[in-house]
C-alpha cells in the first residue's frame, strides 16, 4: 500500500509491536498497551526489544511530559479527554497517536463542522433496507462513536466546537451514561440501546480562540478532563518540531533531501515567533501582531512549500527567496492591517539584522 | 557508651519525618530529648505547651548590640523538631537544645550581617553537599524533594526508616569531602551535649537532628578532649532570643527564604491527614475554595479528580498521589488557569499565621510598639475602624505621631482617610486595622532599632541618604515632620538646601515649595522648630524668582500648560506663609512675564491674571493688557491663548468675581464694531469651552438681567436666614 498519509498505527507499527511485546505492566481492559508504554510511545525513548536489540521510539509529542501523563491517566479512568489549544499545537496529532497506541486504531473519527449532524455522532439508516425490512440492526448505519462503544475502543471527535451546540450535546448521554439509546430497535429481541464496552473512551479536540466556534455547554464541559496544549515555549523546541515534521513530510512527498534547510527553518520560526508575540527576539522592538494565527503548523507548511520550490524550480538548495513568498502569504491575511504590520517588521527588524540581507532583498523583490 | 542512644535523622519541615519522630518517641519512651537547635534557645523552650504558642512560629536570635545580626528558626506544626518538643512537653520529659550556641555562631564572621531580613535559616543550615540530592540521584530520581517524599515521608515506618536514613547518610558522607570548620564545631558541640546527658544519668536518650548529622552523632565518638579542643576559644556575643509569629507564606521558599519549603500548605495537610483519605480531603478543600469564588466544583468533579490523581500516580510509579498529581488532576478536571492559581495560593502555600503569648519574650521593637499603643490608648484590633484625631490636644497628637511613625516604617496599621497626608490641618481621620502580617513587619524591622522612635529615625535617615530628587527629599521631610523627629528634619533641611542650589530645573524647585510652605504654615501646630525650614524656604523663593523668567521662555503648548499651574502654585505657596516676596519681587516677575514677547501667550495671560489677583495691577492696566493681547498686531493664536491663560479655563471665577467681570466687560464694550468682529472668534475659543450654565449666567449678568450673586437683595428674613446659617455652619464644621 502506498497511502499518501498512512495512519499512525501503520506508520509506527514496528514501534507499537515492540512495545506490546516487552510491555509487562497491567493494561486497562481492551488497551493494547499499558499506560506506561503509551507514554513511552508518545514521548519517545529507547527500549530493549524482545530480541535484545535496542529499538528507538521516535518522540511523537515534543513538550511537557506531564501533559501527556494527564491525558493518558484521564483515558485510563472513564472520563473523556478534551485537548484544547490554538491551531498548530498538535492536538489532532496527539489524539491520533493516543488512539493508535491505546486501541491500535486511529480511524474511528468524527470531524466536527458547522454541518455535522446528530447522525454522525449517533447512527443513521440505510434507507433502502429500512424501507424493505423496517428498523433492524442490519438497516442501521452506525457512527464511529457507535462502533467504538461496541468494540471498546477510543473514538476521536475533531474540532468539537465547530459543531452546532445541540449536536455537541448529543454526547452528554454517551459520556455520562455510557449508553446510546436506539429507541427504533426497542422490542423483544433488542433492548433499545447500545452499552459501551469497557475500554471505550472519547478524545475531543477543540480550539477556543478561532472565530466561528460554538462554546461547549457547561453540562458537556463537566464530562471532560481538559488538557491545554501550549505553543512551544522556546525557539529551539519549535525548530525541532518543524524540522522533524518537514523531514517526515518530505519523505512522504518523495522530495529529495534539501541541504542547508536548518538555517532557513530557524529563520521561519524566528519570524513567526516574533510576530506572534509582538516583540522582537532581543526585546527591543515592539511589533504589530498580524491577524493570522502563525502557528507551528503554518511554519511547517511554509518550509515544505519552500523545499518544493527549491527542488522543482530552484537550485535544489533552499534559499531565502524560496521561503519569502510562503512567509508573506502566511503573515498577510488581512490586506490592510497585516500588510502594514509586515512592512514595519521588514524595515524595523529584518533590515537591521545581520546576515538577513538576502531575505530582506527577496521580500522587497516580491513587493 | 553508658546509656542507649537513638539518633533520629529528619528532613527539616518534613511532615513524614514529623510523624515518624512521634512514633519513634512513643516506641522508645526516652527520658530526655535532645534537638538540633542552638543551645542558648533553651530558655525559650519553657513556652512550649502554652496554648497561646501556636505554630507557624519562629525563634529569633539577635545580637543585642547589633540587632540586625539575627537568625530565624521557623517551626511549623509539621516540623519534626516541633513535634519532638510537644511530645516531650506532653510526657513531661526533659528537652534540651544542643546545637552550637547562637552567641558563638553570630559572633563569627560567617553569620549574616546587615540587611533587614536576616535570611539564613538556622535549622536547615546547608550541609556541604545536599545529601538528599545525592541519595535521590543514586535512586534514579533527579527531584530530591519528591524522592524523599516517596521513599521516606509517605512511608512513616518508624524506627526502621530512621535506621535506613542513618545508613544512607553514612554512605553519602563517606563520599563527601571533609566538612568545613563550622560544621565540625556544631557537631562537636552536639556530641558534648550528648556526653553531658549521659553523665547526667539519663537512661534513654533520643537525638532529633537533620539527617546529615546522623553519622556524626550515632557513630563512634572521638575522645571528648578532641571535641573540647575544637570548641575552645570561640568568640562570643550577647544574644537575645524571642518567639515571633510566622506564616506559611514566609515559610515558602518562593518568599525568597533560603531553606524554606515549596508547599507548606500541602505539608500541613499531609501531616494532619496522613491516611488514604488525605487526597479526598484535599479535593474537598479545593472544591470548597473554588465554590467560595463562584467557580464550578461539583462532587462529580471531586470523584473524577481523585481518580485522575490516582491514575497519574500509578502512571508515574509513585506509591500514592503527591502534590504534583493532585495539582495536575485538579487542573485537568475542574480548575483551569484561574482556579489553579487560587489553589496554589490558598492550599499549597496557605494563609496560616502563628501566635505567640503576650508574656513570652518578644522583639524589643515589638515590645516598644505595644507600649506606645497602650500609652496612646489605641489597641491593635483586627476589625477596621475610623479614628478621629484633634492634633491640638496632646492625646490626639500622640496618636497621630504613633500612626505616622508606623506608616513611615511601612507598618500600615492606619491609612489617612482625608486631608492631604500633609501637615496642613489640625484634624486627621485614620482608618485603622491591625493585620498579623504587621507584627512580622515589625520583626523584620527589628534591625533598625529597639524602640519605635529609633527605628523610624534609622529608616527615614536611610531613605534620606538614597533620595536624589528633590521630590523624594520633600517626601522624607514631610514624613519626618509628621513623625515629629527633629533628628531627621535638620539633616533633611540641610540636604534640601544644598540640593536646591544644584537643581537645574526651576519646575522641581517650585514643586518643592508647596509642601514646604504647608509645613511652615502649620508646623507649629505640631511644635516643630521651623527656623531652619524658613531659611531653606527663603532660599528657594530667591532661586525661583530668579529662575522663573528664563524658565518661561520658549515653551511649547504642553509645557506652558504645566508652567501656568506652577506659577499659580508659587503664588499660593507665597500666600500660605505670607512671604514678603509676595508683594515685593513676585509682582515684578509677573509683570516681566506678562510683557515679554518670547513668553507663551498662555503664560502671559496667567501672569496678568495673577498680578490682578494680588492687587498689584490696577483694573485699568489689566484692561489695557487684555486689549493689547486681542488687537490686530498680536498673532491671533497668541491672543487666544492669552485669554485662555487669563481666565484659567473657567467661567465660574468671572461669575463670582464682579471686579474681574467688569474688567473684561468694559474692555469688550470699548471695542469698535470692526475690532469686535475681529476678536470675537478668538474669544469664542475660550468662552465656548465654558459650561452652558456658566455662559448663560454670564450673559444674564452682563445684560443686567441678574444681579451678582454676592448681593442678598432686599427683604431678607432674619429668622429664616439664621436657620440656614446654622446648617451652613454645621456643614463647614465651624463652631457657633
Amino acid at each position: 500500500m502506498n497511502a499518501l498519509r498512512p495512519h499512525a498505527e501503520d506508520e509506527f507499527a514496528h514501534e507499537l509491536s515492540t512495545l506490546a511485546a516487552i510491555d509487562d505492566r497491567p493494561r486497562p481492559p481492551r488497551w493494547q498497551l499499558s499506560p506506561w508504554a503509551v507514554l513511552t510511545y508518545l514521548m519517545g525513548g529507547t527500549v530493549r526489544g524482545p530480541e535484545g536489540d535496542d529499538v528507538v521510539i521516535v518522540p511523537k509529542y515534543v513538550g511537557q511530559r506531564r501533559l501527556i501523563e494527564i491525558a493518558i491517566s484521564t483515558l485510563a479512568t472513564d472520563r473523556a479527554l478534551l485537548l484544547l489549544g490554538v491551531p498548530g499545537t498538535a492536538k489532532t496529532w496527539v489524539s491520533e497517536h493516543l488512539a493508535a497506541a491505546i486501541s491500535g486504531n486511529s480511524t474511528l473519527l468524527v470531524q466536527g463542522t458547522a454541518g455535522t449532524t446528530e447522525e454522525s455522532l449517533r447512527y443513521g439508516w440505510n434507507y433502502a433496507r429500512l424501507l424493505s425490512e423496517g428498523p433492524t440492526e442490519a438497516a442501521l448505519v452506525p457512527s464511529p462513536v457507535y462502533r467504538a462503544m461496541q468494540s471498546g475502543a477510543i473514538v476521536r471527535v475533531e474540532e468539537l466546537t465547530r459543531m452546532p451546540g445541540d449536536v455537541q450535546d448529543a454526547l452528554v448521554t454517551i459520556l455520562s451514561e455510557k449508553t446510546l439509546p436506539v429507541p427504533e430497535l426497542a422490542g423483544l429481541q433488542h433492548r433499545g440501546e447500545v452499552q459501551a464496552v469497557a475500554g471505550f473512551n472519547l478524545i475531543a479536540t477543540a480550539n477556543d480562540r478561532d472565530r466561528g466556534v460554538n462554546d461547549l455547554s457547561a453540562a458537556l464541559r463537566r464530562r471532560f478532563n481538559t488538557v491545554v496544549l501550549p505553543l512551544p515555549t522556546d525557539a529551539d523546541e519549535e525548530v525541532a518540531i518543524v524540522q522533524r515534521r518537514v523531514t517526515e513530510l518530505g519523505a512522504a512527498l518523495s522530495l529529495p533531501p534539501v541541504p542547508a534547510a536548518a538555517d532557513e527553518i530557524r529563520r521561519v520560526v524566528t519570524i513567526f515567533r516574533e510576530l506572534r508575540s509582538g516583540v522582537s527576539e532581543d526585546g527591543r522592538v515592539a511589533l504589530k501582531v498580524p491577524t493570522g494565527s502563525l502557528s507551528t503548523a503554518e511554519a511547517i507548511s511554509v518550509v515544505t512549500n519552500g523545499m518544493s520550490l527549491a527542488v522543482h524550480f530552484g537550485s535544489g538548495t533552499m534559499t531565502a527567496a524560496d521561503i519569502a513568498a510562503g512567509i508573506i502569504g502566511a503573515v498577510v491575511k488581512d490586506p490592510v492591517h497585516d500588510q502594514l504590520a509586515w512592512r514595519e517588521y521588514l524595515e524595523a527588524v529584518v533590515r537591521e539584522r545581520a546576515h538577513w540581507g538576502d531575505f530582506y532583498d527577496a521580500c522587497r523583490a516580491l513587493g | 557508651m553508658s546509656a542507649p542512644l537513638a539518633v533520629l535523622g529528619v528532613r527539616h519541615h518534613g511532615p513524614g519525618s514529623a510523624r515518624s519522630v512521634v512514633r519513634a518517641l512513643e516506641e522508645l519512651q526516652p527520658d530526655v530529648v535532645l534537638v538540633e537547635l542552638a543551645a542558648d534557645c533553651q530558655p525559650a523552650l519553657q513556652w512550649i505547651g502554652d496554648p497561646e504558642l501556636r505554630p507557624p512560629i519562629a525563634l529569633l536570635g539577635y545580637v543585642v548590640d547589633t540587632p540586625q545580626r539575627a537568625r530565624f528558626s521557623p517551626f511549623a506544626e509539621f516540623s519534626p523538631e516541633w513535634q519532638a518538643f510537644t511530645w516531650a512537653r506532653r510526657h513531661s520529659v526533659e528537652m534540651r537544645a544542643i546545637d552550637l550556641p547562637l552567641s558563638n555562631t553570630l559572633a563569627s564572621g560567617g553569620a549574616t550581617g546587615g540587611g533587614v531580613a536576616a535570611d539564613e535559616l538556622l535549622l536547615a543550615e546547608h550541609p556541604p553537599i545536599d545529601p538528599i540530592a545525592v541519595l535521590a540521584r543514586a535512586g534514579g530520581d533527579f527531584d530530591p524533594e519528591r524522592w524523599w517524599e516517596d521513599v521516606i515521608e509517605h512511608r512513616g515506618d518508624g524506627l526502621e526508616a530512621f535506621a535506613a536514613v542513618g545508613e544512607a547518610m553514612t554512605a553519602v558522607r563517606g563520599t563527601a569531602e571533609a566538612a568545613d570548620l563550622r560544621e565540625l564545631r556544631r557537631e562537636a558541640h552536639m556530641r558534648q551535649c550528648v556526653r553531658r546527658a549521659q553523665a547526667d544519668g539519663f537512661s534513654r536518650i533520643v537525638v532529633v537532628c537533620g539527617a546529615w548529622h546522623v553519622p556524626a552523632l550515632a557513630g563512634v565518638y572521638p575522645p571528648a578532649s578532641v571535641d573540647a579542643q575544637v570548641l575552645r576559644g570561640l568568640a562570643k556575643v550577647t544574644v537575645g532570643v524571642s518567639w515571633v509569629p510566622w506564616t506559611h507564606r514566609r515559610l515558602a521558599s518562593s518568599s525568597g527564604y533560603g531553606a524554606g519549603v515549596d508547599s507548606p500548605g500541602w505539608y500541613a495537610h499531609v501531616f494532619a491527614h496522613p491516611g488514604p483519605d488525605g487526597v479526598t480531603r484535599w479535593f474537598v478543600d479545593a472544591a470548597r475554595l473554588l465554590r467560595s469564588r463562584d467557580m464550578a466544583a461539583s462532587p462529580d468533579h471531586l470523584i473524577a479528580g481523585i481518580r485522575a490523581a490516582e491514575a497519574l500516580a500509578a502512571l508515574r510509579g509513585r506509591p500514592r498521589p503527591g502534590l504534583a498529581e493532585v495539582l495536575d488532576a485538579a487542573d485537568a478536571v475542574m480548575a483551569g488557569e484561574a482556579g489553579l492559581t487560587l489553589i496554589r495560593d490558598q492550599l499549597v502555600i496557605g494563609d496560616v499565621i502563628g501566635k505567640v503569648p503576650d508574656a513570652a519574650p518578644q522583639v524589643p521593637l515589638a515590645r516598644d510598639v505595644a507600649l506606645q499603643q497602650r500609652k496612646a490608648r489605641l489597641k491593635p484590633e483586627a476589625g477596621t475602624r475610623l479614628v478621629e484625631l484633634d492634633l491640638r490636644a496632646p492625646a490626639g497628637r500622640a496618636r497621630s505621631v504613633l500612626l505616622h511613625r508606623l506608616t513611615a516604617l511601612g507598618v500600615s496599621w492606619g491609612s489617612l482617610e482625608e486631608g492631604r497626608g500633609s501637615s496642613g490641618t489640625f484634624r486627621e481621620t485614620w482608618r485603622v486595622r491591625w493585620d498579623p502580617e504587621l507584627s512580622i513587619r515589625l520583626i523584620e524591622l527589628a534591625g533598625h532599632g529597639t524602640t519605635l522612635q529609633q527605628a523610624t529615625i534609622s529608616l527615614l535617615t536611610e531613605r534620606l541618604e538614597h533620595a536624589d530628587v528633590l521630590a523624594d527629599l520633600v517626601a522624607v521631610l514631610d514624613a519626618a515632620l509628621l513623625c515629629e523627629l527633629p533628628e531627621v528634619v535638620s539633616p533633611c533641611v540641610r540636604r534640601l538646601g544644598s540640593q536646591a542650589a544644584h537643581a537645574p530645573d526651576v519646575a522641581q524647585l517650585i514643586d518643592t515649595m508647596g509642601p514646604l510652605s504647608r509645613s511652615l504654615r502649620y508646623g507649629d501646630v505640631r511644635g516643630t522648630d521651623a527656623t531652619s525650614l524658613r531659611d531653606v524656604f527663603d532660599g528657594l523663593v530667591v532661586r525661583v524668582i530668579a529662575g522663573v523668567p528664563t524658565a518661561c521662555r520658549s515653551l511649547d503648548d504642553e509645557a506652558s500648560a504645566a508652567m501656568v499651574e506652577r506659577l499659580a502654585a508659587v503664588q499660593a505657596a507665597l500666600a500660605m506663609c505670607d512671604h514678603p516676596a509676595r508683594h515685593d519681587q513676585w509682582p515684578v516677575v509677573l509683570t516681566v512675564l506678562s510683557e515679554r514677547a518670547d513668553v507663551h501667550g498662555r503664560v502671559q495671560g496667567r501672569a496678568a491674571r495673577l498680578a490682578h489677583d494680588i492687587g498689584s495691577w490696577a483694573p485699568a492696566r489689566v484692561q489695557q493688557r487684555l486689549a493689547r493681547a486681542l488687537s490686530i498686531g498680536t498673532p491671533p493664536a497668541t491672543g487666544a491663548s492669552f485669554v485662555e491663560g487669563f481666565l484659567a479655563g473657567s467661567g465660574t471665577v468671572l461669575v463670582h468675581d464682579s471686579e474681574l467681570l467688569d474688567v473684561v466687560d468694559e474692555w469688550v464694550s470699548s471695542l469698535s464694531h470692526e475690532s469686535f468682529s475681529a476678536t470675537s472668534p478668538l474669544l469664542r475659543r475660550t468662552f465656548g469651552a465654558f459650561d452652558i450654565a456658566e455662559r448663560r449666567q454670564l450673559g444674564l449678568l452682563v445684560s443686567d438681567q441678574a444681579t451678582a450673586p454676592t448681593m442678598f437683595g432686599q427683604g431678607v428674613d432674619d429668622r429664616r436666614a439664621a436657620l440656614a446659617l446654622a446648617t451652613v455652619r454645621d456643614l463647614l464644621g465651624v463652631a457657633r
